[in-house]
């Protein structure tokens, strides 16, 4: 029978969070009980830790990846994007209450986000694109747009929580680790998603006009390319995938009106760390700051965690303010 | 008579005009509030002067982001961060009873400036969009510390700051007195509104303007844009530290909403509705919107709305705000920026 | 010019009588205000609506049968926001605009404390129905500010008893969010926890607004708990549920936890894994006695819901004031605090009575559990024994 490490009861009610020391106790068989215990370790507590960090990167970068689209060919810091995957989450809620299985909804979820954010950056967004102050201007706009869709959600669903059922309830055992099966399926769709939308942006017709936008719009409109009509939809094709994200996850973090806030530091972080409007920026930024994010949170208070993925941003603005790779347009 | 140096500042303080200019509105703004203040100390009102008076503390906010945003080019969505670092250090020093009312501003600023440049050293490097999300970081981090910290009273906040009296030497103020307080905030909120206008007249607050228009211009003349935008944050900071110092003397507490985004984003909301560039604009939208807020927010709970759609329609169609209505072609600088493009 | 004068003076004579005659007409219809401020909006909402129901029916029934000493009562309702800063804005427009002569319905427990702090200005008083903060009566009490609802201190107390009572040789495991309240409900369970001599095997805090309780999981299987206890909140105590269950970890455990753990804002989103989950409070509509049986049916036909402990204590609470004003005979501050300490009243569930030392009531609690999607009771607790210490020292 393996020996289990022991735990160590917190001595004052002030211990923060309950740190592992494997257990000790003197004696015979020492090499074989540091084994055991790394290996209990490893099975019990990073395994499943790297695992989750995994899960929740391949979502972060579903949310990055459209932020850093958006970003990198329209020069718009959307704020509101938090508020699209809390879009995404709260339509799929809809659709539930209308009898609509859940695979269903995954389907019909972004076509539904896709005309709204178009007609978003259509209608507004670009109304501002002509101002010298642009920039900011964009910025301020979709901080409004954030207030008015977080108010809206409170307006129309209510301040409840709510949850879809999980369509795939029950757990996997794999060498000793568990994996429910529901997050397993969030990686298997989440990276799917991720190679196509890499196809299209670097296989397609449409994505070479994107990627063309991105790099001289003068040019690529004397080319014929209706650039405006690019921009709206590659605006709503970021938001898109973020509504998807919403969708996905809504089983496991459910639904509420200020969820958007979830993801935003995280996604934002990824953005920049990988390097505004790269694609494989955002890919391995999101999944390696997932990690980073999941490991350390067993080796230092949580609240710190948001402080510590703050910090790797500044350092990164710092040492190498493009980020980790190039743009997209060049790219 | 023009300066050598207007070759890089914008146009001399506009000639006198028979219509309604800039000018006209920091006129009418003591006499507006000289008059409300009047009518409250007749009615023996209270509610609304404190109203007000909060409406003047957070201008003092606005004016802070208008520094950075209007002059120097700078979006800070995290201002909040200097004033929930000036109150909380007013409201603990004053709750502790170790300082009086000069003590608590005087420690307020003593704590902003070196917090700003440390803050302003990493921020102040990145470009734009950068500076942008650090400023908001920062402020984010700064609000999560407090929550979590049990000395500064955690998510409750800290309460039990008393009521204090303002010794001017010849005078002194009853802050516990709605009109009295009201007047000391409006002194010092022209105050800040004349001095900084008067800087921004400067030949620092035109090289600032200078920066916003073309950096790089600025650096071929010899000037250092990196200095100029890190004082210009520094003197935001104490601004925004002051003004925030300042609110715990009105409502004898303080607490971590004080630093959320939230706060940030309606300075930069008042900004944007009373006019970026102007300083006089941004006091006026935030007694605007403090205004709005009270008058939305008795007819539903949904007024958040209403104000996110009242600020974008501001954005696309009213970029200039309510002070730009009132700017004739001589005065306000993103007004020359675009005649020098 | 002296026309005029005579003119004005002509219309004044005539105005001035009848605004004095307005005057009395309005003294002998004469209303007392109580300003309810509560969370309309927001998270805490569904709270703020069994507040505004509580106190709605309460004053429709006294004003019914003849208001207090004659005089009926008029709620004036604001949103607290469940922000300390808006609260303090509000309360002050209660006190100096409406003129409110009590205030209540606070949720949220800072804005509890600012907003005792304002009372405390302006001479008045109020009472909280919901806070829970044990500061509220304890480190940070008021002698403007009094309590009607259970404390934290006193759920955790009734938590360790039930525990301690039903498998005393159980391993406890406490999970919690990690800012000041959270810590404080685990540290105040823990400490009557050991008091009680139970096997407390670990502790453990998640940020506040964590998505994804996971990486805790492998702390606490290691630890093996029988029984977990909890003080999140809202999403996410959804969260904590849901995920537990995900991972296959729910039916193990029993799960415990302070009362805003479970609540109607979130029971519906946490669905299968809420069964059987345990929590101390003041109330349950299932009380058996015909005073509560009768409130809950008028409640139920009023507004087509059961009412909770929000709704119950803020009922209970204007009654109070009733009985209070009654027999000091005024609404006047210092009087009515005078005859509010040590005070003893009926509620639909019970007696309770103000304790004089720190405002608290006293009151018996009940262990509830969910049992088919709602609470159920298991078994009441003395208040005396339950309510803890006064540790109030201001007054």
């Amino acid at each position: 029978m393996a020996r289990r490490p022991s735990v160590r009861t917190p001595a004052s009610a002030s211990d923060d969070t309950l740190r592992l020391a494997p257990g000790t106790s003197g004696g015979a068989a020492r090499r074989e009980t540091v084994m055991t215990v790394a290996i209990e370790y490893l099975q019990f507590v990073l395994a499943p830790q790297m695992l989750n960090g995994l899960t929740i990167g391949v979502a972060v970068v579903l949310v990055a990846l459209g932020l850093s689209i958006i970003f990198g060919l329209l020069d718009v810091v959307n704020m509101a994007h938090g508020e699209f995957y809390a879009l995404g989450a709260f339509i799929s809620m809809s659709l539930y209450s209308l009898g609509v299985s859940f695979w269903l909804a995954l389907v019909l979820v972004p076509p539904i986000v896709i005309p709204i954010g178009f007609l978003i950056e259509r209608g507004l967004i670009q109304r501002v694109y002509q101002h010298d102050q642009r920039h900011v201007l964009t910025l301020l706009l979709t901080v409004g747009l954030s207030i008015i869709m977080e108010d809206a959600f409170d307006l129309i669903y209510g301040p409840n929580t709510m949850r879809p059922e999980n369509p795939l309830p029950g757990s996997t055992e794999f060498l000793g680790v568990i994996l429910p099966n529901y997050r397993l399926f969030l990686l298997a769709v989440g990276v799917a998603t991720i190679l196509a939308t890499w196809l299209v942006i670097y296989r397609t017709r449409l994505g070479a006009m994107i990627r063309a936008a991105a790099f001289d719009k003068h040019m690529t409109a004397s080319l014929g390319v209706p650039v405006l009509r690019v921009y709206a939809g590659t605006f709503a094709f970021g938001v898109a995938l973020a509504g998807f994200a919403g969708v996905l996850l809504a089983p496991i973090y459910s639904v509420f009106p200020t969820m958007g806030h979830d993801f935003v530091l995280l996604a934002f972080t990824a953005v920049i760390v990988g390097g505004i409007g790269s694609f494989y920026g955002a890919v391995i930024a999101g999944l390696l700051l997932a990690q980073i994010q999941a490991i350390s949170s067993l080796y230092i208070p949580p609240y710190w965690s948001d402080p510590l993925l703050f910090a790797i941003m500044v350092a990164v603005l710092v040492v190498r303010p493009q980020g980790l790779f190039n743009w997209m347009g060049k790219g | 008579m023009h300066p050598a140096n207007t070759v890089v500042s914008p146009a001399a303080p506009a000639p006198a005009r028979r219509r309604l200019g800039v000018q006209h509105l920091v006129i009418a703004f003591p006499v507006l509030s000289l008059t409300f203040a009047s009518i409250g100390a007749v009615l023996g009102e209270t509610f609304y002067l404190r109203l007000a008076t909060e409406a003047l503390i957070l201008a003092g906010l606005a004016l802070s982001v208008d520094i950075l945003l209007g002059y120097t080019g700078l979006l800070s969505l995290g201002q909040a961060l200097y004033f929930g670092l000036g109150a909380y250090t007013a409201a603990y020093l004053l709750g502790q009873g170790a300082v009086g009312f000069w003590g608590a501003l005087l420690s307020s600023l003593a704590l902003a400036t070196p917090v700003a440049l440390l803050a302003g050293l990493v921020a102040i490097r990145s470009k734009g969009v950068y500076f942008i999300l650090i400023t908001f970081g920062l402020a984010q981090v700064a609000a999560k510390t407090i929550y979590n910290t049990r000395e500064l009273g955690g998510s409750d906040g800290l309460v039990g700051v008393p009521v204090l009296q303002a010794d001017f030497g010849l005078f002194r103020v009853d802050l516990g007195s709605p009109v009295e307080f009201f007047l000391l905030m409006l002194a010092l909120i022209m105050g800040l509104y004349l001095g900084l206008n008067y800087l921004m007249h400067t030949p620092f607050g035109r090289t600032l303007v200078a920066i916003r228009s073309n950096e790089h211009r600025v650096r071929f003349l010899g000037f250092d844009p990196w200095r100029y935008k890190l004082a210009a944050y520094a003197v935001a900071a104490n601004v925004a530290a002051l003004s925030g110092a300042m609110y715990p003397m009105l409502r004898g507490f303080v607490s971590p909403e004080l630093l959320y985004f939230k706060m940030s984003a309606d300075a930069v909301i008042t900004v944007i509705f009373g006019g970026v560039g102007t300083l006089i604009g941004p006091i006026y939208g935030s007694v605007a919107l403090v205004g709005l807020r009270t008058v939305l927010g008795s007819w539903t709970e949904h007024y958040h709305m209403i104000i996110g759609a009242l600020f974008m329609l501001a954005v696309i169609f009213m970029p200039r705000g309510i002070a730009g209505l009132f700017e004739r072609k001589e005065s306000g600088p993103a007004q020359d920026e675009a005649e020098r493009t | 010019m002296t026309n005029k004068l005579k003119k004005v003076g002509a219309v004044l004579s005539v105005l001035l009588p009848m605004a004095a005659a307005g005057q009395a007409a309005a003294q002998s219809n004469n209303p007392i205000t109580i300003g309810v401020l509560t969370p309309l909006s927001g998270t805490y909402a569904p709270i703020g609506q069994q507040v505004k129901w509580g106190t709605e029916l309460a004053v429709k029934e006294i004003n019914a049968a003849g208001g207090i000493n004659g005089r009926p009562i008029r709620l004036v309702f604001e949103d607290e926001e469940a922000n300390p800063s808006v609260a303090t804005r509000k309360a002050e427009k209660l006190f100096q605009s409406d003129k409110v002569d009590f205030l209540t319905g606070v949720v949220n427990s800072g804005a509890t404390i600012a907003v005792g702090q304002v009372a405390e200005r302006n001479d008045r008083l109020m009472a909280t129905t919901v806070s829970l903060s044990d500061a509220i009566t304890g480190a940070r009490c008021s002698p403007n500010v009094f309590r009607v609802n259970a404390p934290g201190g006193m759920q955790a107390l009734g938590l360790a008893a039930w525990i301690k009572q039903t498998n005393p040789e159980a391993r406890v495991f406490a999970i919690g969010p990690d800012y000041e309240m959270g810590r404080n409900t685990v540290d105040g369970f823990v400490k009557q926890a050991k008091e009680l001599d139970l096997n407390v095997v670990g502790q453990v805090f998640a940020p506040l607004g964590e998505k994804d309780y996971t990486p805790y999981f492998g702390q606490i299987r290691q630890a093996r708990p029988d029984v977990l206890y909890t003080s999140t909140a809202g999403n996410d105590t959804v969260r904590l549920f849901t995920q537990l269950q995900e991972y296959g970890l729910r039916e193990r455990l029993t799960i415990v936890g302070a009362s805003v753990a479970v609540t109607a804002q979130n029971i519906g989103a946490i669905g299968a894994a809420a069964e059987g989950f345990v929590t101390v409070a003041g109330y349950s509509p299932d009380i058996d006695t015909p005073e509560n049986k009768k409130f809950v049916a008028d409640f139920r036909e009023a507004y087509n819901a059961d009412p909770d402990l929000y709704g119950a204590d803020s009922y209970g609470l204007i009654y109070l004031y009733k009985a209070a004003v009654e027999k000091a005979g005024t609404t006047e501050t210092a009087e009515l605090r005078k005859t509010l300490r040590g005070f003893t009243w009926q509620t639909p569930q019970g007696p309770k009575s103000i304790r004089a030392g720190d405002h608290q009531a006293v009151m018996n609690v009940y262990v509830l559990e969910v049992r088919n999607g709602r609470f159920t009771i298991k078994e009441s607790i003395d208040g005396q024994t339950a309510i803890g210490p006064d540790t109030c020292e201001r007054f």
